[in-house]
């Protein structure tokens, strides 16, 4: 069923790209123009969705996807990363990347408390000196200046 | 851990250097320097990746002021989007207190004045010192059917035979609108490659692939010295001192128009307070009193235009150059 | 001089305790930056470029070129180890690096690695030492028709490697296309697919995708999965190339070496590229394609070879003619010119010191890196029995910091994300992500010369006949097509 949903997407996403490549112009006084490479290569995609829609369903490919606990761990690292894109302009590199590691630790494979926070800040330290003083990076900071 | 040493090294090294770096320079910037400031590395952001010719400027510049101030700086690449990217940063999102600093190309105006669109205008960066300039250079090859010929010469062969002569440009730039000029001038018609950047017109032209590039000293140097290339004029209101037989174009084809350099200088972002941006306008100037650095820009074929070089008001001076080319997007139909 | 006249310079030059200190350094920092994983030589060159000021210019220019050389000894460990890229070109040693690893062999796979990196990369040397200018000469002839051959042909190379599905690999392929058009279109300087977005402006990140398909994918995977105790690897079988292994690696280790010096010569090329190219050669090449992506040793001797001999490759056009063919080499030509030193084609006879210098830096750089390298395999494989529920948040860390490197911009980060999330979902659909990733580096290329060919020509298309080496190039492209069809029409007909 998913799989059915993915290849619609597919040619959906094909026919959006390729009209929005139409209006950029396909063939102009001096060759292809901006819009003739992402023409073909939508039309392709969406060709290639159509084809994989109407093949037989083989039953053989039956996605398991993660229920329950699984599911969870997944969804843990995915805010975790969130948390780190949302986070890291307004807190700065050092806390967020504490913060996060602690929460991932905890929630998706429960380290107890101790190891979590000293791994998480042991860590996040590692990483800033490595990359902020050794060689020389500027990591965001927060507002309170690291 | 071992660049920590070095830079230990090359400061037990200045340190010991008798009084002739030391003396006044040090003691006047240490006197505009505001209290608890800085409080972290200075930023010099470059829109362009490492290595280009804006990355070297940068990271020139930052040695010295480092040099005189004593304060750390480190140089970052934001780029992307041919400069877009680091200008709307710059502009819009860098915090304005002091500890960042766009080393700006002139090619900001024309994102500002063309890409912009509402989002971001050159009002947001404030200069604050002005460092060199380098003004765009026509090259041609030494063998092939046009060796030998003149910038007159090439543009009546272009005019002979309309749409048959190569020439490398970057769309959407400086490199365009000089053809354009010449173009609209002279009635010849080229035929214009696209490349990414000056250096990669320039690499062409060596190998044949197209008949006349363009672009800056510092690109074409090793190959005008190999005797693979030749110039043929340059878009600046004077002939170079590198190059003192080159014509400029003015010269050569008539005309005052053809004036294309870029001009490279610092802004802060806008809302940066007074003081600060008073002291880290003194470290650029102070730098750029630096013979060593004056001697090192030398090397990289930009010239230093005597107007911006010795002006009090930067910012006013800069304008009249804006101005100027927002009269060209104007006259050419890219702005209302 | 002659090429023996002057490696004897060099080598003057270069055993001083001053430059060997300096060339040992670089390769260190290069090999921990290697493994690191997002942070490329790029990186580290920029940030180290300073560093050289206060250095002569032989010794600052054999400190950046090792680190260049170094960062590919070291790109394949994370790779390996975490199937994360260490950084762009060791993309494609994720692949059955990885695999090995899990099956305990992940000491093959990293000593292969640094022993196929030490060959080719002294084997790059030999021959830049002889033909520099020779090759030099043709390289500079490469304009936009040949640059379009090439590409073609890269891409080709690609079809070869889809595993599975061709209708879904091809798909893939699309869409890397699709994913490269987005950004400023480099032809004209309009913006393609970015709906007013600056962000999007500067086109979408290749390290950011590459951590984010390969590596955040990886994690979610075996998230999906672990228990407390779960690591990557249960048992550690051996930590050297088994006999076997050399049997099976050394053919793709002078395959990768050729390749990717060849590949590292063109502008637009280098190591990544070669990588990849290599890669899809080895896979057409086995006798027995289908263990491929499965631990097939070859698939990490071939690409780790070509993007070491492909560093060789790219440092002959930017010292024999000053014109640099990739982002590193653009850096390593910047540091030259802050020297004051102009490279050219004068280069070699006006500086034979440094020519020659970096020339003969490069051969023990190789040597030093082999010495690092080899005794750290038996480390890196134990870094393998650290409990994943602890490791895993480390990975993420540093493939965060890793993005971040690239543009300095949060904005990556997302990018990361969604490609992340996107791999995770399309590798349980069994979907092929390396094709995709291949046509996203080459597409940009590819269009570009095609474009670029077709606004030079007077005769339009015709430019790509007339001018031998690409039609050659096409002409073997084709050919290439050809026999896939044939392969694939065989193995339905026959199964």
């Amino acid at each position: 069923m998913f799989e059915r949903i993915l290849n619609a997407f597919w040619v959906l996403l094909g026919a959006a790209a390729a009209s929005y490549a139409w209006t950029l112009g396909v063939v102009g006084p001096a060759g292809p123009e901006s819009g003739l490479f992402p023409l073909i290569a939508a039309l392709i995609v969406m060709a290639a969705g159509i084809v994989l829609l109407l093949r037989p369903a083989d039953g053989a490919l039956a996605p398991d996807f993660p229920r329950g606990a699984a599911l969870g761990r997944i969804l843990g690292v995915i805010a975790g990363l969130l948390v780190m894109a949302i986070g890291i302009p307004y807190l700065g590199f050092a806390v967020t990347g504490a913060v996060t590691m602690i929460i991932l630790l905890r929630t998706v494979e429960q380290t107890n408390w101790g190891a979590s926070i000293a791994l998480a800040l042991v860590s996040v330290l590692v990483v800033t000196w490595l990359f902020g003083h050794v060689l020389g990076m500027v990591l965001p900071r927060g507002p309170w200046g690291w | 851990m071992t660049r920590i040493a070095v830079a230990c090294a090359l400061a037990a090294a200045l340190m010991a250097v008798p009084a002739a770096a030391q003396g006044d320079p040090k003691a006047e910037l240490a006197k505009l320097k505001p209290k608890d400031f800085p409080s972290q590395p200075i930023e010099y952001t470059v829109v362009y990746p490492a290595g280009g010719g804006m990355d070297v400027t940068a990271r020139l510049l930052a040695k010295f002021v480092e040099k005189w101030s004593g304060d750390k700086i480190i140089v970052n690449n934001r780029s992307g989007g041919a400069g877009m990217v680091g200008h709307s940063y710059l502009a819009t999102q860098a915090k304005p207190d002091g500890h960042t600093v766009g080393v700006l190309a002139s090619l900001v105006w024309g994102d500002a004045m063309l890409r912009a669109q509402a989002r971001w205008s050159l009002n947001d960066l404030e200069p604050i010192g002005y460092l060199n300039s380098d003004a765009l250079t026509w090259v041609r090859q030494t063998e092939g059917p046009y060796k030998d010929m003149s910038l007159q010469q090439i543009v009546q062969a272009a005019k002979d035979k309309p749409g048959t002569i190569r020439v490398a440009t970057v769309p959407g730039s400086m490199w365009d609108y000089i053809v354009e000029q010449i173009e609209a001038a002279s009635g010849a018609k080229f035929l214009r490659v696209p490349f990414q950047g000056g250096g990669a017109g320039i690499t062409a032209l060596v190998g044949g692939n197209v008949d006349v590039a363009q672009g800056f000293y510092s690109e074409f140097r090793g190959h005008l010295d190999g005797a693979k290339v030749a110039p043929l004029a340059v878009a600046a209101a004077a002939r170079m001192d590198f190059l003192k037989d080159m014509p400029t174009f003015n010269e050569a084809l008539g005309g005052n128009e053809y004036l294309w350099q870029v001009v490279r200088y610092a802004v802060v972002p806008r809302g940066t307070p007074a003081d600060r941006k008073a002291y880290l306008g003194a470290q650029v100037q102070t730098a750029m009193k630096d013979p060593e650095l004056i001697a090192e820009y030398k090397k990289q074929g930009v010239y230093f235009d005597p107007k911006l070089a010795t002006s009090t008001k930067l910012a006013d001076d800069l304008a009249t150059y804006i101005e100027a080319e927002r009269q060209f997007y104007v006259k050419t139909g890219r702005l209302k | 001089m002659d090429a023996l006249g002057g490696l004897a310079t060099g080598f003057a030059v270069i055993l001083t305790p001053g430059n060997l200190y300096l060339c040992f350094l670089g390769s260190l920092i290069g090999t921990l930056v290697g493994v690191l994983p997002g942070v490329g030589p790029l990186a580290a060159l920029a940030l180290l470029l300073p560093v050289t000021f206060t250095l002569s210019p032989v010794g600052g220019m054999v400190m950046l070129a090792s680190i260049f050389y170094g960062a590919m000894y070291g790109g394949s460990t994370t790779s390996i180890l975490l199937n994360i890229p260490g950084e762009a070109a060791s993309v494609v040693t994720c692949i059955d690096g990885h695999q090995m690893a899990r099956q305990g062999r992940a000491g093959a796979a990293l000593g292969i690695a640094a022993i196929g990196s030490f060959i080719a990369g002294t084997l790059g040397v030999v021959v830049m030492t002889f033909f520099a200018p020779l090759i030099a000469a043709v390289a500079i002839r490469f304009g936009p028709p040949e640059n379009f051959g090439l590409m073609v042909l890269g891409l080709v190379c690609t079809l070869f490697m889809i595993s599975g599905s061709t209708i879904k690999g091809v798909l893939m392929i699309a869409l890397g296309f699709l994913s490269a058009a987005v950004g400023i279109d480099v032809v004209n300087g309009r913006e393609r697919f970015t709906f007013g977005s600056v962000d999007l402006s500067g086109g979408i990140e290749l390290l950011a995708v590459v951590i984010g398909l390969f590596g955040v994918a990886e994690v979610l995977s075996n998230v999906e999965t672990m228990t407390k105790n779960t690591l990557v690897a249960e048992r550690i079988r051996g930590l050297w190339p088994t006999l076997a292994d050399w049997r099976a690696s050394w053919m793709a280790i002078l395959r990768g070496s050729g390749l990717g010096f060849l590949l590292g010569l063109v502008p637009g090329g280098g190591p990544v590229t070669a990588s990849f190219v290599s890669y899809a050669l080895e896979r057409r090449m086995s006798r027995h394609p289908e263990r491929f992506g499965k631990g097939a040793i070859e698939g990490v001797a071939g690409p780790e070879s070509a993007n070491n001999a492909a560093v060789a490759g790219s440092i002959i056009p930017v010292l024999s003619l000053g014109i640099p063919g990739n982002p590193v080499t653009a850096l390593l030509l910047g540091a030259l010119i802050i020297q004051g030193i102009q490279p050219g084609p004068l280069f070699m006879t006006q500086r034979p010191d440094l020519f020659w210098g970096i020339v003969a830096s490069m051969y023990v750089g190789n040597v030093f890196l082999l010495l690092l390298n080899l005794p750290l395999v038996g480390l890196w494989a134990q870094l393998l029995r650290i409990p994943y529920r602890v490791l895993f948040p480390l990975v993420l860390l540093l493939s965060v910091v890793g993005t971040y490197s690239a543009n300095k911009n949060v904005f990556d980060l997302w990018v990361m994300l969604a490609f992340g999330v996107a791999g995770y979902v399309l590798r349980k659909l069994e979907y092929d992500l390396a094709p995709f990733v291949i046509a996203f580096v080459l597409a940009p290329l590819l269009e570009q010369s095609l474009r670029q060919s077709l606004v030079m020509s007077p005769d339009g298309a015709m430019i790509l006949v007339q001018r031998p080496v690409t039609a050659l190039l096409l002409a073997a492209s084709a050919v290439l097509v050809a026999l896939m069809f044939r392969r694939k029409a065989r193995i339905e007909g026959g199964s």
